[in-house]
């Protein structure tokens, strides 16, 4: 069973059950809390400081955290130019060229057009003769000053979509996150208060929701709706907070359900939402934060599958930039053309791998029986 | 045991079962070497039950699980020798040690619920330990009618080894665990804590059955215990046990009528007696050394009413006090009789 | 136990026809009638036709009729017609890939569980934290390794770098092409021979764990292996029936070796990791000290005592762990071209073919609720505390 720890049992000396029944206390209520709270981080952080495994995945995020503001730095000093370095529209109009002479003209016997130009895209001047030479544009264009990562096929920037792509993988797992956590917490706590027919419901709801296959059932989603980064990460924190979250905080909630400061406000008279609210969630909240982190690796890979499937369309993101690699016939040609898909894998395994290990770092924490004796 | 299994040594025969002197044992540990057995020896004899007593922490399990080298990984052993009817465990093979466990010294473990596999049927688990021991291997109606005895023997239906620990209660469960240390004719049992879990009512029944087993049988046991009452009821002999060291070690009825040490006095003062003179119980102030850093000088003192400048520098060692009474203190002399007021 | 089961497939099937549903309300009532738009909002389908095959479709129908129907027809069998293989039923087409989804998913299962169990057992057990980091963070990789992109590399690497294994698909058509078999039958015949082999390769194993006599143990994990795996080729090269399809079989066999070593080295690294630490837990508990104490061998500590009690929550995870397989297995099947659930499921929702890919879901569903049934039973066997207490 999981162990509550580093929040103090009774959390504040206001918090005696008189206080609790009146709700009274105001502000000073929240200061102790606060103050509480920063010192449980404090000591928390100290733990956590040890594992380093949790530290590694901390420097991981804090990379890709700077990557996603990179950009705005970078359009507003002017280093970079929209019209260039936008991820969805810029284009490279410049970009390096390989020489070639034009050994042989084929024409297409049957529809009489020069099958070379056509597969060049029309770039070669008609007028070119054999023997000539030209300069071929290169587009998917390799690293070089002005594209460190080099090009897509389109000739936008490598580094700038993987840059604004850190940028929706955070945005979304943040929400889908926030998501999870207010409805697990909720969830647990509301079934671990009321028990019987409520508690029977909801566990009934979230067996039913962890069998999903989330990955079949966003696809399913994707064939009849249009959604957007945000509502995909409506759908993963909800399918996570009704589902495998809420059955963990839920045995977490019941632990904390028999201490004493819960009977004492009760027997004082708190209302179920005070004592749910007040008492239930905040000495939840701990481990919610725990699987939080989890929720971030489902959500950063579940989009990134999507987008790469073709599913689920959105402006830049690191399946995306996998599906143009993968639609435009690279994907496979990997010692040719890494930029196209090393990067981009990688972003996606390491950020969401990050996350997970942050996570397991923290179990440290709340799991207290995991600490190193 | 045949014995061409264990290299032996008599030394004279009349060696006693277990000899230990110079005990050293410290753990490794990130912020330190904890010095957690310091300089420990005893002997135990044949038939003999004597009792190791201490308040938790103060060493008495490492020395018990010293015995059967059960101490955790990071535990070094800096000096000493555990004799063994003259051998050395110490000195052992893991594979040899291996043959000695169990089916020369066996062990009933501190709170017995978790001394039991959750998967495993309790027979078999005494089975496989069967299994491993007799040479030549018992036969299977052997090994079933060695069980039932077994069971009985300790008061319990032979049909609870069909039985998954969880089954069983508290009692029966313990009850299995004394079944399964008697399992292979050991010559040692060490009891750490054997009934710290249960009910004083069925502690006092298991005490009981214990010390008739033990006399029946002839067997040596090895208590280990913070609990001042089992030890007067079941032990020949004690030792006590602070900060890693033995500070006394005696006759039980000896050392409960006049300790020697001020430690086993404010130990025995601590518990209030019904039968003895009336007095108060007394509290002992402090807490016990940080074993990263113990104290010089003596490590009681800081606790202790009777400290003199000596006690603070010099670290006394184990002296005899009465026959067959030692204790490690300069003031031995001045430690009054149980009873007495303190000074 | 019995009482246990029965309790449990109850539940399961009453949430399975809640999935059913909400699966049916989700994609057919929701989008606005996405499915008659596609055939009344598209203008070149004359009208009299539109009018025939929404009628033929029963889209004319109120949707709690059409329900209705469909919930009828559901366990009758009958999941409609898909729009895009017409006139193909949806049955059709998923008893036809079902078992191929299966195959894979199940091969893929058993040695990532397998690997990952050994390999976590043995980490452990060599205890100590050095490496601990290098272990875990090399085992979150893995595990968090975006699988699209694992795929690709480990097809690059062995299907175009060194040209050892087929790039995708289920067969090789060239070398089919007077193949005097069809490829399911010859599928379905691999099938069942492997899944007996398994079977039997299982009970030798469990047979050697039972067993006592250290000489007897090997004789029958070794020996029962062998002559399991000796009957098995014996099949396909020694009696006629096997021989004949060897070939074809054999194709097959090797169009999936790639998609189940992606989905094993995927998900080993989860169940290793998972064993590690619950095996580090275990060797903490008193009767591992009790087996020491006992004498015992060190590989009977490790196997009897630490690795099985350690399993249980390894077999806990496996719950949890089914619907993030299948999703696993998805993926793996379109980017294999694999020609499964999954894939059908992908394919059916990109071309909008509705009644396939509701079909192709709903049995998705179907494999998630016996895996999670097939683990509970798994569960209620490996630990007596679950099986008393429900006896009641």
């Amino acid at each position: 069973m999981v162990e509550m720890t580093n929040l103090p049992e009774d959390p504040r000396p206001e918090d005696s059950p008189v206080s609790a029944a009146i709700g009274g206390g105001g502000e000073s209520w929240w200061k102790i809390r606060l103050a509480l709270m920063r010192r449980s981080f404090r000591d928390n952080w100290k733990i956590f400081r040890r594992n380093k495994v949790g530290v590694f995945g901390l420097v991981i995020i804090a990379f890709w955290g700077i990557m996603a503001v990179m950009p705005t730095v970078f359009f507003a000093t002017g280093f970079w130019t929209p019209a260039v370095y936008d991820p969805v529209t810029g284009l490279e109009l410049d970009p390096p060229t390989r020489t070639m002479t034009m050994v042989e003209r084929i024409t297409d016997p049957n529809t009489e057009i020069d099958r070379r130009a056509v597969l060049l895209d029309g770039r070669i001047p008609d007028t070119l003769q054999i023997g000539d030479t030209f300069e071929l544009p290169l587009q998917p264009a390799p690293p070089d000053g002005r594209h460190w990562l080099g090009t897509d096929p389109l000739g936008r920037d490598i580094l700038s979509q993987l840059m604004h792509g850190a940028r929706a993988s955070f945005f979304l797992g943040i929400v889908a996150a926030v998501v999870t956590v207010v409805i697990g917490t909720t969830i647990g706590s509301v079934a671990a208060y009321f028990g019987g027919m409520v508690d029977s419901f909801l566990m009934r709801l979230a067996d039913l929701l962890i069998m999903i296959p989330g990955v079949a059932l966003l696809i399913v989603i994707g064939a009849v709706f249009t959604y957007q980064l945000w509502h995909l990460a409506v759908v993963i924190g909800v399918l996570s907070g009704f589902g495998g979250t809420a059955i963990v905080l839920k045995s977490q909630a019941l632990a904390v359900k028999v201490k004493p400061f819960i009977d004492a406000a009760r027997v004082a008279g708190g209302s179920a939402r005070h004592i749910i609210f007040y008492h239930l969630i905040p000495n939840v909240m701990p481990l919610s934060v725990l699987y939080m982190m989890f929720t971030v690796t489902g959500a950063i890979q579940s989009e990134a599958v999507l987008s790469f499937l073709g599913i689920f369309n959105t402006d830049t993101s690191w399946g995306l930039m996998m599906n143009l690699a993968r639609t435009q016939g690279y994907l496979l040609q990997v010692a040719d053309f890494w930029w196209l898909t090393v990067p981009a894998g990688l972003a996606v395994t390491l950020l969401s791998g990050a996350f997970f290990l942050v996570g397991r770092g923290m179990d440290e924490i709340v799991n207290p029986r995991l600490r190193r004796r | 045991m045949t014995a061409d299994r264990l290299p032996v040594e008599v030394s004279g025969g009349r060696a006693p079962l277990l000899e230990v002197s110079g005990l050293v044992l410290r753990y490794d540990t990130e912020v330190g070497e904890v010095s957690a057995v310091e300089n420990v020896s005893f002997s135990l004899g044949r038939a003999e039950a004597m009792g190791l007593v201490g308040e938790s922490g103060c060493g008495k399990t490492s020395v018990a699980l010293s015995l059967l080298r059960l101490a955790p990984d990071n535990a070094r052993y800096r000096s000493g020798s555990i004799l063994w009817e003259g051998v050395d465990l110490l000195g052992l093979s893991d594979q040899q040690m291996r043959l000695y466990r169990w089916a020369e010294i066996s062990m009933v473990f501190q709170g017995a619920m978790n001394a039991w596999n959750p998967v495993y049927r309790v027979g078999e688990q005494i089975r496989e330990a069967m299994y491993q021991h007799f040479d030549p291997p018992l036969s299977k109606p052997e090994t079933n009618q060695r069980l039932d005895d077994l069971f009985r023997l300790v008061g319990l239906d032979p049909a609870v080894q069909n039985r998954y620990p969880h089954e069983l209660s508290g009692g029966m469960r313990q009850r299995a665990v004394i079944a399964m240390a008697l399992s292979c004719e050991p010559k040692l049992i060490i009891a750490d804590e054997p009934t710290t879990a249960l009910d004083v009512i069925v502690q006092a029944q298991i005490l009981e059955e214990l010390k008739e087993i033990q006399e029946d049988l002839g067997l040596s046991i090895l208590y280990i215990s913070h609990d001042m009452a089992v030890i007067a009821q079941v032990t020949d002999t004690i030792g006590v046990m602070y900060a890693g060291k033995l500070v006394e070690f005696g006759p039980t009825r000896e050392v409960f009528r006049r300790p020697r040490h001020p430690y086993s006095f404010l130990l025995l003062s601590s518990i209030p007696s019904v039968t003895g003179p009336r007095r108060r119980p007394v509290s002992l102030e402090g807490t016990p050394p940080n074993l990263l850093a113990p104290p010089a000088g003596c490590r009681f003192h800081p606790r202790c009413p009777w400290a003199t400048e000596q006690c603070r520098n010099d670290e006394p060692p184990m002296m005899q006090i009465g026959p067959s009474q030692w204790a490690a203190c300069w003031n031995a002399e001045q430690v009054p009789e149980m009873g007495d007021q303190l000074p | 136990m019995i009482r246990y089961l029965t309790r449990r497939l109850v539940q399961m099937v009453l949430l399975f026809l809640v999935f059913l549903t909400v699966t049916w309300f989700l994609l057919y009532i929701l989008p606005g009638d996405s499915v008659a738009l596609k055939y009344a909002g598209n203008p070149n389908i004359p009208p009299e036709a539109r009018e025939v095959a929404l009628e033929r479709l029963g889209l004319d129908k109120p949707v709690l009729i059409q329900f209705r129907d469909y919930m009828f027809n559901f366990f009758q069998g009958d999941l409609g017609v898909s729009f895009n293989q017409y006139p193909r039923p949806v049955v059709d087409i998923i008893g036809e890939r079902l078992p191929r989804t299966l195959v894979l998913f199940l091969t893929a299962l058993v040695t990532y569980y397998w690997a990952g169990f050994v390999a976590g057992k043995f980490l452990a057990w060599r205890r100590g934290n050095r490496g601990e980091m290098a272990v875990t963070i090399g085992g979150v990789g893995l595990y968090s390794m975006f699988l699209p992109f694992f795929a690709f590399m480990l097809i690059w690497f062995f299907s175009v770098q060194l040209g050892w294994l087929p790039i995708s698909k289920f067969l090789d058509p060239e070398q089919w092409r007077d193949a005097p078999f069809a490829a399911n039958e010859v599928f379905m015949r691999l099938f069942w021979v492997t899944l007996l082999t398994a079977i039997a390769m299982f009970m030798a194993s469990l047979a050697a764990h039972r067993t006592r006599g250290r000489m007897l143990e090997r004789i029958l994990r070794w020996g029962g292996g062998a002559l399991v795996i000796a009957a098995f080729l014996f099949y396909w090269f020694g009696t006629e029936a096997g021989q004949g399809m060897r070939i074809y079989a054999g194709d097959i066999a090797f169009h999936m070796i790639l998609p189940v070593l992606t989905l094993t080295l995927i998900n080993f690294a989860g169940v290793m990791l998972l064993t590690r630490s619950s095996m580090l837990e275990t060797l903490r508990e008193d009767f591992i000290l009790t087996a020491r104490a006992k004498g015992l061998p060190e590989g009977m500590i490790r196997d009897r005592h630490a690795a099985r009690t350690a399993l249980l929550p390894v077999a806990t995870s496996l719950v949890l762990a089914v619907a993030t397989v299948i999703d696993g297995g998805v993926i793996t099947e379109a980017v294999f071209s694999w020609p499964g659930m999954g894939e059908i499921l992908i394919s059916s929702v990109l071309s909008e073919d509705i009644p396939l890919a509701v079909g192709a879901f709903a049995f998705i569903g179907v494999l998630a609720l016996i895996g999670h049934f097939v683990v509970d039973v798994l569960y209620g066997l490996l630990d007596p505390r679950i099986r008393v207490t429900e006896h009641g």
